[in-house]
């Protein structure tokens, strides 16, 4: 059975609302729904294209609906996850808004399933603060009177014209057990690469397979590497604070071509090497972190291989050779 | 549309289906493509095009594709195309390629490890971003949704749903590649208790880890590689409105106009491959095929015994070319994309071109 790691992934979106949707939006902060008129319909919510014909429709044609409607079509969630609106069990409804053509999918608190039904009336429950999103209506309740959850925060200044949308998944993937074994090896200051049986050639960073003879690779194929090498080419990183970054200055990573071999290893850190110091051509040998030391499992873009932690200068004279620049796969 | 050549399906292959793997997907993808280039003879050097579907939402991965590819023996390069679509999707863009005629073969996957994450968080972020995704509407909500309005229409209903899955999954029993195969009874089931009412835990795909790889090839070549190959006579994608609020989810116009377009009208079929996951799209789609009750439908079990996101329309693209190499005449395959049915997939087969 193979091990398995969990990564959660964080995707902070900005979306631009564009004038319809950005119309909608600011109207929500007013505690007003609108639709788009389209031909004989209204459409709920708005859309800047006819959804038939595809035919623009403007702003101008947006019209005030609601507040309360009649639930089309529910269904029940007993266990909400943590993505829904509400935190005890609820409905997720098609509600058709008075004056709406089409219906909106929308929550409904209603306590108990058997308290929904088909032709129902609902009405909005309106977030005291609101920011101009689909979830300042908290939910839809039964009856014809919209409800206000805390203290009404008013209506926004200016017209919404973004809208934030964070997401988060939490992945859970099994290690290849040749990473297992390069990073134990890595212990042992070894740098482990694995040799096609085919081809002859050898690649580093666990990969598990020969993309050129598609053959997969096991411990048979395991191979030593050496320890020192070559930089090929390189990138000096201006860290951006996006979220996840934890650079604060600027940054190189090198390519490493290793000794005596074919394998270059992507994208490397240095150490003891200056940014302004990083040259084509330069002699590096392996940095190696103490053997009981915690390493960074991450092992992704810009991780080094375990307990190899980056390249350090040999001091030998720099690789005068025009093509190696070239050498980055 | 008619192709301009005939191109035929000539073989596949799909991966064990089951609810975790411990393989990669590019693994996964190593052993099926061999698996199914080998029976016929062939090896990845006789590829001349390659059009492989997968999702990085699912994978968890920008561009995971990019190592998928290691799968297919990139180099000396080859023709290579990815679709962020089932592998059915893969398959029309093959077909497409095929008919410009310079080139004799192609290899198609459909690949994806549900596993990997929990499906009813991760389906909400490829929603519409600013009315679903920000509420997490998952896809069992939305085919409850839909199979609510199925039912008060009088086109299903909880018992005839519970009828399709006891017979889809008594149908995998003959299926050794099935992950869900049991013998099961109507009454029993509808004791159930409901995971969105009106649907209960069968009425619901599993989820599946899983791949599947098929190879197209054109006329004499097609002939030469296999005695009775599946011929596309038919092929046609539609897609509708994202948000099903702007839909009559009791009717699928975009099913319909894919299988005129296919050419379904030109005569009977004897079996009918589709993806439905869930129950209720069985009888939706059969109205909009207007499939007779002569024609079989998911006689390999179904999405219902396994989903591999990403390859169950490759899948059925396969089982439905298994009964055209198996002597049988005329086939369909249906795949579909979207909440609700959006997007759906016709492909007819023929023991004729």
């Amino acid at each position: 059975m193979a091990r398995f790691v969990e990564t959660s992934i964080v995707f902070p979106y900005k979306r631009s609302l564009g004038p319809v949707i950005g119309a909608f939006m600011t109207g929500l902060t007013d505690r007003r729904i609108l639709g788009i008129r389209c031909g004989e319909q209204v459409l709920v919510p708005p859309t800047e294209w006819d959804p038939a014909t595809g035919a623009e429709l403007s702003a101008e044609a947006l019209v005030e609906v609601g507040p309360a409607g009649t639930v089309e079509s529910w269904t029940w969630v007993p266990t909400p996850s943590e993505q829904h609106p509400l935190d005890v069990p609820f409905a997720f409804a098609l509600i058709r808004l008075d004056g709406a053509s089409t219906p909106l999918l929308h929550a409904v608190d209603s306590g108990a399933s058997d308290a929904l039904a088909e032709g129902m009336r609902v009405a909005p429950r309106w977030r005291g603060a609101r920011t101009g999103r689909i979830d300042d209506i908290v939910a839809f309740i039964p009856g014809e009177e919209p409800e206000l959850q805390g203290d009404d925060a008013g209506a926004a200044s200016e017209p919404v014209t973004m809208m934030d949308y964070d997401a988060a998944i939490t992945y859970r993937n099994p290690v290849p057990a040749v990473l297992d074994r390069l990073r134990e090896a890595s212990r042992d200051q070894r740098i482990l690469g694995q040799r096609c049986p085919v081809c002859a050639r050898v690649y580093a960073g666990g990969r598990g397979y020969c993309p050129i003879d598609a053959v997969e690779l096991g411990e048979e194929h395991d191979v030593d590497l050496p320890h020192t090498g070559t930089i090929t080419n390189f990138t000096i990183v201006t860290p951006v604070q996006y979220p996840g970054q934890t650079e604060t200055e600027p940054f190189a990573r090198v390519f490493v071509l290793l000794d005596g071999t074919d394998v270059v290893l992507p994208y490397q850190p240095v150490v003891e090497l200056a940014v302004s110091d990083v040259t084509v051509g330069k002699r590096v040998a392996a940095a190696w972190a103490p053997p009981n030391d915690d390493v960074d499992e991450g092992g992704t873009m810009g991780g080094a291989y375990g307990h190899l932690i980056g390249w350090i200068p040999t001091g030998e004279p720099d690789i005068d050779d025009p093509d190696l620049v070239n050498r980055i796969f | 549309m008619a192709p301009s050549t005939d191109i035929a399906i000539v073989g596949w292959a799909q991966t064990p289906m089951t609810r975790r793997t411990d393989l990669s997907e590019t693994q996964l993808l190593l052993r099926v493509i061999t698996d199914a280039l080998e029976p016929l003879g062939l090896t990845r050097a006789d590829v001349d095009f390659t059009c492989l579907g997968s999702c990085d939402y699912i994978t968890g991965q920008a561009f995971s594709f990019v190592s998928n590819l290691d799968a297919i023996g990139a180099w000396p390069p080859k023709r290579d195309s990815h679709v962020e679509m089932d592998g059915a999707w893969a398959a029309y863009e093959a077909w497409l390629r095929l008919q410009e005629g310079d080139i004799d073969i192609a290899v198609v996957t459909g690949s994806g490890r549900s596993s990997t994450g929990d499906p009813s968080l991760i389906y909400p972020m490829e929603m519409d971003p600013f009315f679903l995704a920000p509420l997490g509407v998952d896809p069992v909500t939305f085919a409850a949704l839909q199979a609510r309005a199925l039912i008060a229409a009088g086109i299903t209903s909880e018992r005839a749903m519970a009828e399709v899955a006891v017979r889809s999954r008594r149908d995998a029993l003959d299926n050794p590649d099935a992950q869900v195969a049991n013998d099961g009874d109507v009454d029993t089931l509808l004791a159930g208790d409901y995971v969105r009412e009106p649907l209960r835990r069968h009425d619901l795909p599993p989820i599946t880890d899983g791949a599947a790889a098929m190879v197209l090839a054109t006329g004499d070549r097609a002939r030469r590689l296999r005695e009775r190959p599946a011929f596309i006579t038919g092929f046609d994608h539609r897609t509708e409105c994202h948000n099903p609020g702007y839909r009559d989810l009791t009717d699928s116009p975009s099913t319909r106009i894919a299988a005129q377009a296919a050419g379904l009208g030109t005569g009977p079929v004897e079996i009918a491959e589709l993806q439905a996951a869930f129950t209720h799209e069985e009888a939706l789609l059969r109205r909009a095929l207007d499939l007779g009750d002569d024609a079989v439908v998911n006689r390999s079990g179904g999405a219902l015994a396994s989903n591999p996101i990403m390859a169950t329309g490759l899948a059925r693209m396969g089982y439905a070319a298994n009964h055209v190499f198996a002597g049988g005449r005329r086939a369909l395959a249906h795949s579909t994309s979207g909440p609700c049915l959006q997007q759906n997939l016709i492909c007819i087969l023929e023991g004729d071109a």
